[in-house]
């Protein structure tokens, strides 16, 4: 098969506006909504806590458990149109880091104060986040393993300003994470 | 110099490859989705889509979402490969004029 060099010309050309155009479309797929929503209760939950006290916040679990499923159901039906085979293996291996994440502290008989055990179950879901990487979209990796050094340093080197630290740094990445999802992943 | 692939050559099949390449590797992309994007009739991207199939360059996933009849489309390994070979082939068409 001959062609002449315009004609290849004009097939690369096209070759790479389908190829921009596609990636633009796939962008508004990767679900930076998730990110959006699960980012702004990361923000608020620990606002929450700065301005109405420690004692208060045991009752941030009624903006994560909604937040969660609120998130999870948008991330879920945004992926509708362009998706990984689904692998169960990666559901069972989540569900065992949480379970064992939540009897860790049982059976060392630890009863840890309150921004501990915020830093601790906010590892947990940056753990998840780092076996969903290993298995499916390389951005879930790096926000595990940023923001999972970001609540270490924020527990043990600012903890005057722990809960700010996690509004802005842990919240603040999932949002920023979700910009970087929209407009620029590839 | 690489040959050029008369199958993927084709104008609406080189685009249905250049954009199923723009994803990644393991992704798979919905029938409607993908015939929105291009601007293609249900019908003409079903025939060309049978015809990447045949060669091996795509896979093709007939499924069930909440009880829906779905088709996802995703390149194949050797879809990948020989789309590449084939930009390259243009590339050196090109680079020898």
């Amino acid at each position: 098969m001959n062609i002449n060099p315009s004609d290849a010309a004009r097939a690369l050309a096209e070759i790479e506006r389908t190829r921009a155009a596609m990636r633009q479309a796939v962008r508004s797929h990767c679900g930076h909504y998730h990110l959006w929503i699960w980012g702004a209760a990361w923000i608020a939950m620990p606002l929450y806590a700065q301005l109405a006290g420690d004692d208060h916040a045991r009752q941030l679990g009624l903006v994560c458990l909604p937040a969660a499923g609120l998130s999870a159901f948008v991330g879920r039906a945004q992926s509708r149109q362009i998706r990984l085979p689904f692998d169960t293996r990666l559901l069972g291996a989540i569900a065992a880091l949480v379970c064992f994440a939540g009897i860790f502290p049982f059976v060392l008989d630890a009863r840890p104060a309150l921004r501990p055990l915020y830093a601790y179950t906010c590892l947990i879901v940056m753990q998840a986040y780092i076996v969903a990487g290993l298995w499916t979209d390389s951005y879930l990796l790096w926000i595990g393993i940023i923001v999972s050094a970001l609540i270490l340093v924020g527990l043990f080197l600012f903890p005057a300003v722990f809960w700010i630290w996690m509004a802005v740094f842990g919240g603040g990445s999932l949002v920023a994470t979700g910009f970087y999802v929209r407009y620029f992943w590839r | 110099m690489p040959d050029l692939d008369e199958l993927i050559h084709q104008p609406v099949r080189l685009r249905i490859m250049s954009a199923l390449t723009a994803l990644d590797s393991r992704k798979q992309v919905d029938f409607s989705f993908l015939k929105e994007k291009l601007e293609l009739t249900d019908g003409n991207l079903g025939a060309h889509l049978r015809s990447l199939e045949e060669a091996g360059y795509l896979t093709i996933e007939k499924t069930f979402v909440e009880r829906r009849p779905k088709t996802f489309v995703a390149a194949s390994g050797a879809g990948r490969k020989a789309f590449a070979a084939h930009v390259a082939a243009l590339q050196a068409i090109l680079k020898s004029s």
